[in-house]
């Protein structure tokens, strides 16, 4: 190494390694290959490692397929409606208080997939084993197909998944430390603040804790299990046709029989930039029946108002629901 | 690589940073190259580049940083810093330059909210402004996520040709990234000329 490789030429390597290891990158071959170009150099790890962010920041992409439901719509509706002083991509809150110990190579093994959602957008991703995943908003996910565990770690957000029969190889959802396991069936697993929700729609699933596999819980079709940091014994409560109304989302919809005017307004703002504020308490414990599209608050607006002798005022950056006489004097549609 | 199990973890952790790098990182490149133009030359400016990346790959941990560009402008200072010391590249003005450096802070909270469409907008423009096998091939892989295999199949053509298009589509958004925002359709085509002009290595 007499002569000094140049920054552009160790940049293009870099970008057709991260090329390489997306086609081949499972096979350990390669990736020795790969650790000996980047031990020659630090500006070769930087270079690599650039190549490979952005790279994987292209996978917001996968925002923009067409899919089925009605993502499309949503991320359409949700464009051009921000001011921009300027263009700019950064500043997503930093995921608080991340407690992190990673090695600076351990970016080498990615998975083999990872699935992002945005806000309202709602994805069927056939994975590679032949299994399907409906990922619902705001949700990201890691697959990795190993020959002994299919692996999706969900790391935000909500995916129901309909499990290709593999009595070989167990499909395992992996959710902090809560494990939900399914040979070939189907469920559904949502992490939320304050524990994980498991509802199963086909099947029976296992779901434990890390470091607690004595207390395996069993979950049939039918019931669902929510599991919270402090719980150690996983309820398991018969959910049927409240299973069918949870999942609507799949098909782009959300269905409320009897939940409060809050609950459905808490349910919209997970799927719309376009937030709905309720303007006091009382009218948001009044409770409501009905069936709506995902990506259509004005609408749940409009019924509701209709509904319940309210006030909806549809802006174009939030939708404000009102008892009649306290409405604020804004624009109004 | 350890067990199973640690390995699950560290990819929890990795594809939060990566993550993290995409959102905080990437998107100041533009800015924090064109600080270093006014005293570094473009190869030297490549190398801290690359050293200032080196560094964020090391990380163990980015909770603790509270903006991404403050930090990466703070890397970046370091190096140049560091490399004036051994004496390879700058001359003495730069450093009150250098010493100079007001590192612009957080963003504004409201566009904090819109990043995230921001970021899409920016990745959908990415993929369209490259050329059209490219554009398709990156479409097939990262708007429809299929893997490199079934886009060969796809498109009739060989795994060799597909990693071949990623390899260079990646450049050029890599290019794009560096040069920043405004119009990344004209400038693709102007970086690409100009890569071809500097660089006579074919990628094809």
């Amino acid at each position: 190494m007499s002569e000094r490789e140049t920054a552009q030429a160790i940049t293009d390597r870099a970008a057709a390694w991260v090329a390489r290891m997306d086609r081949e990158g499972h096979d350990p071959a390669v990736r020795a290959e790969l650790k000996a170009w980047l031990a020659g150099d630090d500006r070769r790890r930087g270079a690599y490692f650039r190549a490979k962010a952005a790279w994987t920041m292209l996978d917001r992409a996968s925002v923009l397929g067409a899919g089925g439901g009605p993502s499309g719509e949503v991320a359409a509706a949700g464009s051009a409606r921000f001011p921009r002083r300027r263009l700019l991509w950064g500043g997503g809150a930093v995921a608080a208080a991340l407690v992190l110990g990673v090695t600076g190579m351990d970016y080498l093994t990615a998975p083999d997939q990872r699935i992002q959602t945005a806000v309202g957008e709602i994805r069927r991703v056939p994975l590679s084993d032949g299994s399907l995943a409906a990922v619902n908003t705001q949700t990201s996910l890691d697959v990795t197909m190993k020959p002994e565990v299919r692996q999706i770690a969900l790391e935000a957000g909500e995916a129901w998944f309909q499990v290709a029969k593999d009595r070989a190889r167990p499909f395992v959802v992996e959710v902090g430390d809560v494990r939900v396991r399914a040979v070939g069936t189907a469920f559904s697993v949502r992490r939320t603040p304050g524990g994980v929700n498991v509802q199963v729609t086909e099947g029976v699933v296992e779901v434990w804790r890390v470091g607690d596999e004595d207390r395996i819980r069993r979950i049939a079709a039918g019931t669902r299990a929510f599991i919270t940091p402090d719980e150690a014994i996983v309820p398991v409560v018969a959910a049927n046709e409240e299973i069918d109304k949870a999942l609507a989302w799949r098909t782009g919809e959300l269905v409320f029989d009897g939940d409060t005017v809050a609950d459905a307004v808490a349910e919209f703002n997970r799927y719309n930039v376009r937030k709905i504020e309720v303007a006091d308490a009382t009218l948001g414990a009044r409770k409501m029946v009905g069936r709506f599209r995902t990506n259509e608050p004005d609408a749940f607006a409009r019924a509701a108002a209709t509904l319940l002798s309210a006030r909806a005022v549809i802006g174009p950056d939030r939708i404000f629901l009102s008892r009649k006489t306290s409405a604020p004097a804004t624009e109004s549609k | 690589m350890g067990v199973a199990k640690t390995n699950v973890v560290n990819r929890e952790k990795r594809a939060k940073i990566m993550a993290w790098v995409g959102r905080e990182i990437l998107p100041h490149e533009a800015d924090v190259r064109a600080w270093l133009r006014r005293t570094l030359d473009p190869d030297d400016l490549e190398d801290v580049i690359q050293e200032a990346y080196c560094q964020i790959a090391g990380l163990k941990a980015v909770g603790h940083i509270r903006s991404g560009r403050a930090y990466f402008f703070t890397a970046a200072r370091s190096i140049v810093l560091m490399r004036l010391r051994r004496a390879r590249i700058v001359s003495i003005e730069s450093v009150t330059e250098i010493e100079n450096l007001n590192i612009v802070g957080d963003e504004p909270s409201p566009e904090r909210i819109a990043a995230g469409r921001l970021e899409l907008d920016r990745v959908r423009r990415l993929i369209e402004g490259l050329p059209d096998r490219c554009r398709r091939i990156f479409e097939l892989r990262k708007i429809e996520g299929l893997p490199q295999r079934e886009v060969a199949e796809r498109l009739g053509v060989t795994e060799h040709i597909v990693e071949n298009n990623v390899a260079k589509g990646l450049k050029l958004i890599l290019q794009a990234i560096a040069e920043g925002e405004q119009s990344v359709e004209t400038k693709m085509t102007r970086t690409e000329r100009d890569e071809r002009a500097r660089n006579s290595t074919s990628d094809h």
